[in-house]
């Protein structure tokens, strides 16, 4: 306990708190702001989707297995975009949550991801020319395509690969080259050979839609089509031709699956509003700092610089924690400012009574912190409960303001009773510093 | 701090100079719960005529009822007009469409839940008849999804209220941990009441961010009702029995007015500023704070700790009746009534 003006080994203790404090913040600094900050789909722009499994006849109910299925192709789809760090994850029982950042077209990353993409070879009944036409001249697969094709087997499940590839000369179609298991060589050669120069074609089919008719030449009558790997020709264009090959890469989805939920956000106006509240926050902040020093004097000023060190340190948390900002998530950090300068108020409050109680200002300092404590400490966990609960049951947006709120507190409850204090004793520590209506006190209530 | 014993001639004074307090906020009890009753009465009017008129309580957006919801930045003006008309190609000519009033570029256009397909077909009936634009913002929210997020939303604020429930009847004591809840109570429910108005009045309606809103309301509510109730039990440990408690309540709330006030203060200019300055996304949220803080505050001063001084008061007069003074050192005082 220190009574009068502090011993040089008092000064020399403050003097490490603070040499302690300013290393903890310049290690904090220094790691959070290396690294980029990673922003959410609401700022950055991008595609969130919620995909649902839906039972077929084949496969009547989404078991974890099933939905272990659909996940590991809809990565693969993911992949075959090219998208920087998007995110797939169940959710729930049937549920696909898929994240898209930054996807210049988000319209095609739906459809990639939403066909079933069973790809299945069939044996043409007919004869090719007499197959029914559209209205812009493409072969389609009619009312009955059983009565058409024939199923013989040969499906997405056989293929090893699949690549877009250029156009031939004389032609502007891309096309999709694809490398069989050597069963599905096996069987391919059969077909090829059972219908070579009859005059029928191969069915191409992707999801029950007939995507290409080719017809076998003659000359492959007596061996078939060997070598394991077949063309697919259509109208295809570069992007369609490599969404195909990505399809058929990462094989069929083991069930059927929808859209349920759609959130894209355009680039421009996740920069908008990132910009709007980012000038929301600092201003709100400014006017607080202002206002803590107004009323509070002196330690309103080092509330401040607490408070400085409050927002460096839980940003810096954020970012070495890898949570990604959101706006509700700048929200959240916003409003752990306000809840950061609670307990300073609070402890400060309670200082000023004892000062007016006529103690003297190191034993009203003391007094100040201890009684504020309980308070604080039980305010703090109760938002801390409702934290954990919006964490617990919430989803995407709201999961991330729980967690920069949840952060914030916990920073907030060091910072108020270390670097505040600390900060208060050092300033004590300056004589000039030591006059009670620094604290915003009237001199006639406090005595020396 | 050391508890002094009192000495019989002049206790208060003596131990605790200060007891002159500025506010007797428990005397105008009747005021304050009359004024409540009035805002209560308010809002559950306007959730009646939300639910005669919507279906539900409160006007549900997007995120709750489901739908298909575009933001299109045209590169020329356009009119309501056109766009209707363009809608109606596709039977959605009653879809809501809200026009920048300032530019007459920017288009929010709500429509019923549309799958991939349908979508990307309005948008191109829209490309072809209005003009080119520029995508801002799609949502689609199934209307399972939006059952869910509403029921994990209730689910969320009862269990808060269970958790803290627990708390604070370890923290402090039963009737303290219920007062403090039926103080949160007031709070969401007279929240909700006025949202129901701002969507009958003005067209706001409540999103997901609006359950976050009053999950934080909570928190923050129950945040200012403890510092008090905190206070309360710190005086009721240092001031003489023979006090009452209505007066030891006064003298805590007096006591923690300038907090109460400076923290409101301090937490309300960051969302006055996001209210004002922030993304259209971030304001209905941020009002919906500053309605719930400022009732928060007023909760946890008008209604929490005055019900508490009425229950004490209630449940002394109770025990006098039945125990008489026979020298049971009884906590609570009986010449309670100031």
């Amino acid at each position: 306990m220190v009574k009068s003006s502090g011993s040089l080994l008092n000064r020399l203790a403050f003097l490490r708190g603070l040499l302690l404090i300013l290393a903890v913040v310049v290690a904090f600094v220094y790691v959070g702001f290396s690294r980029e900050v990673r922003l959410g789909l609401d700022l950055k722009g991008g595609t969130q989707l919620t995909l649902q499994a839906l039972p077929t006849e084949e496969v009547t109910e989404i078991t974890p297995n099933v939905m272990q299925g659909v996940e590991a192709v809809i990565q693969q789809r993911i992949n075959g975009l090219g998208v920087a760090e998007p995110l797939v994850q169940i959710s729930g029982q049937d549920r696909l949550f898929v994240q898209l950042p930054g996807v210049a077209d988000p319209d095609r990353a739906i459809a990639l991801l939403g066909d079933t993409a069973q790809l299945d070879f069939r044996k043409g009944l007919v004869p090719a020319n007499t197959l029914p036409r559209n209205e812009l001249g493409e072969v389609t697969a009619g009312e009955e395509p059983d009565a058409l094709f024939e199923h013989v087997g040969l499906t997405g499940d056989l293929l090893r690969n699949a690549y877009p590839q250029a156009p031939r000369r004389g032609s502007q179609n891309w096309e999709v080259l694809l490398e069989f298991k050597p069963e599905g060589a096996e069987r391919f050669t059969q077909l090829t050979r059972d219908l070579a120069g009859t005059g029928r074609s191969i069915g191409i089919f992707l999801d029950d839609v007939l995507i290409s008719a080719p017809v076998v030449g003659a000359e492959f009558a007596r061996t078939g089509i060997t070598g394991g790997t077949a063309v697919i020709t259509g109208n295809f264009s570069v992007e369609t031709a490599n969404d195909l090959a990505v399809k058929l890469k990462a094989g069929a989805l083991p069930a059927r699956i929808q859209v349920i939920e759609n959130r894209t956000v355009g680039a421009t106006l996740g920069e908008v509003s990132v910009r709007r509240s980012l000038y929301a926050g600092i201003g709100g902040i400014v006017l607080v700092f202002i206002f803590m020093v107004a009323y509070y004097r002196l330690p309103g000023l080092i509330a401040d610089v607490a408070l400085l060190i409050y927002a460096l340190c839980t940003f810096a948390l954020f970012q070495l924690l890898g949570v990604t900002m959101t706006l509700p998530g700048i929200a959240g950090f916003i409003l752990s400012i306000g809840m950061a300068v609670d307990a300073n108020v609070l402890i400060f409050e309670r200082i000023k009574e004892e000062l007016r109680e006529g103690k003297s200002l190191y034993k009203s300092i003391s007094e100040g912190f201890n009684r504020a404590f309980s308070s604080i400490l039980d305010s703090n966990v109760t938002t801390l409960l409702v934290c954990g609960v919006l964490f617990w049951l919430g989803v995407g947006l709201v999961k991330g303001f729980a967690v920069t709120l949840g952060i914030g507190i916990l920073v907030s409850f060091f910072t108020a009773l270390t670097c505040t204090r600390t900060l208060l004793l050092a300033a004590m520590g300056i004589p000039s510093l030591r006059k009670p209506q620094l604290y915003g006190v009237r001199m006639e209530v406090s005595q020396s | 701090m050391t508890t002094q014993e009192i000495s019989p001639t002049d206790p208060t004074l003596q131990v605790l100079p200060q007891l002159s307090y500025r506010f007797d906020i428990v005397r105008r009890s009747k005021l304050w719960f009359t004024i409540s009753l009035v805002v209560l009465v308010v809002g559950l009017t306007s959730m009646a005529f939300s639910l005669a008129s919507f279906g539900t309580p409160l006007r549900l957006g997007l995120d709750f009822s489901g739908g298909t919801l575009l933001d299109l930045s045209f590169e020329q003006p356009i009119t309501t007009e056109e766009l209707r008309q363009a809608l109606q190609e596709h039977n959605l000519a009653s879809s809501v469409i809200q026009l920048d009033t300032n530019t007459s570029q920017e288009a929010l256009i709500r429509m019923p839940p549309l799958s991939e397909e349908e979508r990307l077909a309005v948008e191109a009936t829209i490309q072809q008849k209005v003009g080119p634009f520029e995508r801002n913002l799609v949502e689609t929210v199934g209307p399972t999804v939006g059952r869910l997020l509403l029921r994990s939303g209730i689910l969320a604020v009862l269990i808060s209220f269970g958790l803290i429930v627990v708390y604070l009847t370890l923290r402090f004591q039963l009737d303290y941990a219920v007062f403090a809840i039926l103080a949160l109570l007031h709070d969401v429910v007279l929240t909700m009441g006025l949202f129901a108005l701002l969507g009958l009045t003005v067209g706001m309606e409540v999103d997901s961010l609006f359950v976050v809103a009053l999950l934080t309301i909570i928190g923050f509510s129950v945040n200012d009702t403890v510092v008090i109730y905190d206070r309360i039990r710190e005086n009721r440990r240092l001031i003489s029995r023979k006090v009452s408690f209505a007066e030891v309540v006064n003298l805590s709330l007096n006591q923690t007015f300038a907090r109460s006030f400076n923290t409101t203060l301090t937490t309300m200019l960051p969302l006055i500023a996001i209210a004002i300055l922030g993304g259209a996304t971030l304001k209905g949220f941020a009002v919906a704070l500053l309605v719930g803080f400022s009732l928060g505050v007023y909760s946890s001063i008008f209604i929490a700790s005055p019900l508490l001084v009425w229950w004490r008061q209630q449940r002394s007069a109770r025990i006098v009746e039945d125990v008489d003074a026979d020298g049971d050192p009884d906590p609570l005082p009986s010449e309670a009534e100031g």
